[in-house]
């Protein structure tokens, strides 16, 4: 495969049980499926067999990564990991989680395109990549610790240069609710307490090798700058969100926080970040601030710089110095992350005594991100702090808590929105430590479950925002109204698709959105404004197909989800179009091997049935329509009554749901009544083998 | 363009030049002649050896130079990526001639556990090691086979791949670790400030680097290579 370029060319296989590592060729068995989210779902279809339980020895985890990780492709910094997903409830199903940072492209740098851990070793170990070089050591004196202390010392050993992903105590205690994290910051969640079953505490992997662009140097060099000019900042918002001299627009909710005088105020020596006219790729990384976004302008001052993956000039991790959290609380004055990282203990507060926004929010953000990302517990998409809050105003907690064990917790410094509390809390998370440590830990599912609460509660309750299976919603009805709603439907976890919002939050006015939307899903009829929705027609069911296809292509190839697909762009001179065809220039240019938009689409379609046909197998039902794409009650209602379609809300109509279903099943050619996949979906898509192993279950409609 | 011929002034040429201004040049003394930067070679062959006096490689000064804001560096790597695809036509950091992942994640002193330092793991600051185009370049002095010379029209040192014999004396030779090697071709290589317009920072999507006039700052001068940082007591 000398021509071919972008892949390392080998999938690494580490057999944890026998303790032996072998490689596969990519090309000959997993081209068709690009890599990353493609690789996991095909390892799983081929070779794990449906009743398998996340922590069973059986089961598998894989990293994969795509063709374009570790190449200069802008937003290429992402890994996925797939696996038996251990919150998905009440069966466990398929699932991928996704962490950035410099992983991806060190694994790649490594000579690797994915890493399989197989089998289950006796004993704690770590997995030592250096190059060919594998190695699987004794982790006796890693277990235990922290996140932190082992990322350092492997990579004391391996060379400051590793990229090193690690699971905490939540991990080894096998608290479902737990994250593998690499790179201080970057975690995928789900995934810590499947390592912590097989004894795999961490991954460390150095790198040196090259990968080869297959295209012109100069055809190469064009075309990432042609990507380049049409990215917005982080989430794909083009538009500032306050006036420039450049800007036609803005957008108070944008993303693209640079303006003059607004300053990375605790940098060496301040840094403005200026007005950042688009055309100018060199202040690409100055537009976002995610701390600002999420805790205001308190944020500025203690801003040092952005941070995130290899080769993304987006740099949506926010790096905060914050001196007075140091003093206070005995932690590090350093903190990073963003979303739902970055609120981690913020989130589980309902007030704090300066508000939403003040001093004492950004301490609690800084507490909560050095407890969590040390300790390695995962959010759930914020689900576990709705859950907290939830039961423990509506006294169920105390309930269930036995009186000596809830009077070990300061209530009253929670109630005060004392930061202090998640000293008192998180530990116990991570060591299921009681029975609320414990219960908290499980996921809702498991938490549901343990305490007889009742789904339907959940479901009907909007400030919950859960959707189902044990997982809330991720850009739903709120972002995208119909199209919101199908996409979350499709997962096992929380649809972490960001296709569909990432257009319709990117800050244009509706005009211009619903010209591009015209071009790209054939009506301008996809779009609404955000909450004055109307009903569903064929354009938004082509939209959602987009979206999904979007999202395992970009998963595939290592491309960033959070900030693509970049069919919209800052750029005033195009209209503020970008380009639909930008992913096909890319893999075609790095891999030499050309395949047009449509081609790609086909590929992603091919991905996403795996994961629907390893859905529908473990289910062990074709009727996806009934008892999987399911939508929680408080879809279809509003708090003040408002009805569906008015404007205001984000309510969805019953009847009009069930229609967009409809005509999204015919536009991925799947069965309207079962929603399952046809044989004669698998087939176009190359999936012959795949139809015939669900024929024989009875799995087909 | 070689050892022997830089910006058209030959290089025995040179070489008498500087013997005739200072018959007691001593290695790595620093002359001025005619405007150029002119240095004693450390490793001319054995003919050169059995001389009186200490030969002397004459490079002319650098053009440019690309400096590095480090309190704008966000890590991304665009500009190692940069360098290696766009002139190379292969993401290969460990090649590139721009060096920021040995100082990303904790900074010049490596790996660390504690609340000091720099980096992802430290204070956030992010040294970016560019090459110094040194007036007085130990990379070609160390050569062999004076595979190392200026070339225009930038004068940036730069390695001849048709001279390199691949022994990289030239990698151990450079104070500040910034020769480069590319194992496919088994020859070293290092920044060449392509040739006047830098990828790297043409790349850079934080403005943190910049192609200056050339300037001393290999540590001779008072502008160290490190910044030096701010702690609050």
């Amino acid at each position: 495969m000398a021509t071919v370029g972008g892949w390392a060319g080998k999938v690494l296989r580490v057999d944890l049980s026998t303790g032996r590592t072998r490689t596969d060729d990519t090309i000959e068995r997993y081209r068709d499926v690009i890599g990353g989210t493609g690789l996991g779902y095909a390892v799983l279809w081929d070779e794990v067999a449906a009743g398998t339980r996340p922590y069973d020895a059986g089961n598998k985890v894989i990293f994969g990564v795509g063709p374009l990780a570790g190449t200069g492709a802008p937003c290429n910094g992402r890994t996925a990991i797939t696996t038996l997903w251990p919150t998905c409830w009440p069966t466990p199903l398929v699932g991928t989680g996704h962490m950035g940072g410099q992983f991806a492209a060190e694994l790649k740098y490594a000579g690797y395109d994915g890493l399989v851990i197989e089998g289950k070793a006796d004993r704690p170990v770590w997995l030592s990549i250096s190059d060919d070089r594998v190695e699987i050591l004794d982790a006796h004196e890693f277990w235990g610790q922290g996140i932190r202390r082992t990322a350092v010392e492997i990579s004391q050993r391996l060379g400051a240069e590793a990229a090193v992903a690690a699971i905490g105590q939540a991990g080894e205690n096998l608290v479902p609710l737990s994250v593998v994290m690499t790179g201080y910051s970057h975690s995928a969640g789900g995934v810590g307490s499947v390592l912590g079953g097989k004894n795999l505490k961490a991954i460390g992997v150095r790198g040196t090798g090259r990968l080869r662009i297959a295209g012109s140097t100069a055809e190469w060099e064009r075309v990432v700058k042609r990507h380049l000019s049409l990215l917005g900042a982080n989430n794909q918002h083009v538009v500032p969100d306050s006036p420039q001299p450049w800007a036609e627009f803005y957008d108070p909710g944008s993303r693209w926080k640079a303006a003059p005088g607004r300053q990375w105020g605790a940098a060496s020596v301040p840094v403005d970040t200026g007005s950042c006219d688009p055309k100018d790729l060199n202040r690409i990384a100055y537009r976002t601030n995610n701390a600002v976004h999420y805790l205001g302008d308190i944020a500025w001052k203690y801003t040092v710089r952005g941070n995130g993956c290899t080769g993304c000039p987006v740099r949506c991790h926010t790096m905060i110095r914050v001196p007075a959290a140091a003093a206070k609380y005995g932690i590090p004055e350093m903190g990073q992350n963003t979303c739902g990282g970055l609120n981690f203990g913020r989130s589980f507060f309902k007030e704090f005594p300066d508000g939403p926004r003040g001093q004492t929010a950004v301490e609690a953000c800084m507490v909560g991100m050095h407890l969590a990302d040390d300790l390695g517990l995962w959010c759930n998409y914020s689900q576990l702090q709705r859950d907290f809050k939830k039961l423990y105003y509506d006294g169920t907690i105390r309930t269930k808590l036995s009186a000596g064990e809830f009077k070990g917790y300061a209530w009253s410094t929670y109630e005060k929105g004392d930061p202090a509390f998640l000293f008192d809390l998180l530990p116990r998370l991570a060591r299921r430590e009681g029975e609320l440590g414990l219960a908290m830990g499980l996921g809702t599912g498991g938490l549901l479950d343990r305490w007889g609460l009742s789904e339907t509660e959940w479901a009907a309750d909007h400030e919950l925002q859960y959707w189902k299976m044990g997982h809330p919603k991720h850009h739903a009805n709120e972002d995208a109204g119909q199209c919101g709603v199908i996409l979350n439907t499709q997962y096992n976890r929380d649809a972490q698709c960001h296709s569909h919002a990432n257009f319709t939050r990117n800050g244009l006015p509706l005009a211009v959105q619903k010209q591009i939307a015209a071009e790209v899903w054939g009506s301008p009829d996809a779009v609404d404004a955000v909450q004055a929705y109307t009903p569903m027609n064929v354009a938004k069911a082509r939209m959602a197909k987009w979206s999904l296809l979007r999202k395992e292509l970009h998963d595939s190839m290592s491309l960033c989800n959070w900030m693509g697909p970049w069919i919209a762009s800052p750029l005033k001179e195009r209209g503020y179009r970008g380009d639909d065809s930008i992913e096909s220039l890319l893999y075609s240019l790095v891999t030499g091997d050309k395949k047009s938009r449509e081609e790609l689409d086909l590929a992603a379609e091919r991905i996403f049935l795996l994961h629907r046909a390893l859905t529908i197998r473990d289910m062990g039902t074709k009727e996806m329509r009934a008892r999987h794409d399911t939508i929680p009650q408080w879809v279809f209602k509003d708090g003040a009554g408002k009805p569906a379609f008015s404007k205001g809300t984000i309510r969805m109509g019953e009847a009009d749901i069930a229609i967009a279903m409809d005509l999204f099943y015919r536009e991925m050619g799947w069965d309207t009544v079962t929603g399952a996949p046809t044989r004669a979906a698998y087939e176009r898509a190359g999936l012959a083998h795949v139809a015939q192993a669900l024929g024989e279950k009875g799995l087909l409609p | 363009m070689g050892a022997a011929e830089t910006d058209g002034v030959s290089y025995e040429r040179l070489i008498a030049v500087a013997r005739a201004a200072d018959a007691s040049l001593t290695r790595r003394r620093f002359l001025q002649v005619g405007g150029l930067s002119v240095v004693a070679l450390s490793a001319l062959g054995p003919w050169l050896a059995a001389e009186a006096a200490p030969p002397v490689l004459v490079l002319p000064q650098a053009k440019g130079l690309v400096l590095a804001d480090p309190t704008k560096c966000v890590g991304c790597r665009r500009c190692e990526l940069a360098c290696t695809e766009f002139n190379d036509g292969k993401a290969a950091p460990s090649m590139a001639r721009i060096k920021i992942a040995r100082n990303m994640n904790f900074g010049p002193r490596g790996a660390f556990l504690g609340r000091e330092g720099q980096g992802t793991w430290g204070n956030g600051l992010v040294v970016q090691d560019v090459c110094r185009q040194c007036a007085d370049a130990a990379c070609a002095a160390a050569c062999p086979v004076q595979a190392i010379s200026a070339k225009s029209p930038a004068n940036a040192r730069v390695v001849d791949e048709t001279k390199c014999v691949g022994c990289r004396t030239c990698v151990s030779a450079c104070p500040f670790r910034m020769m480069a090697f590319d194992e496919e071709i088994g020859r070293a290589t290092k920044c060449t400030l392509c040739d006047g317009t830098p990828k790297c920072v043409d790349a850079c999507p934080a403005a943190a680097l910049r192609y200056v006039a050339w300037r001393e700052i290999s540590g001779t001068s008072g502008l160290g290579p490190r910044p030096v940082e701010r702690r609050d007591a």
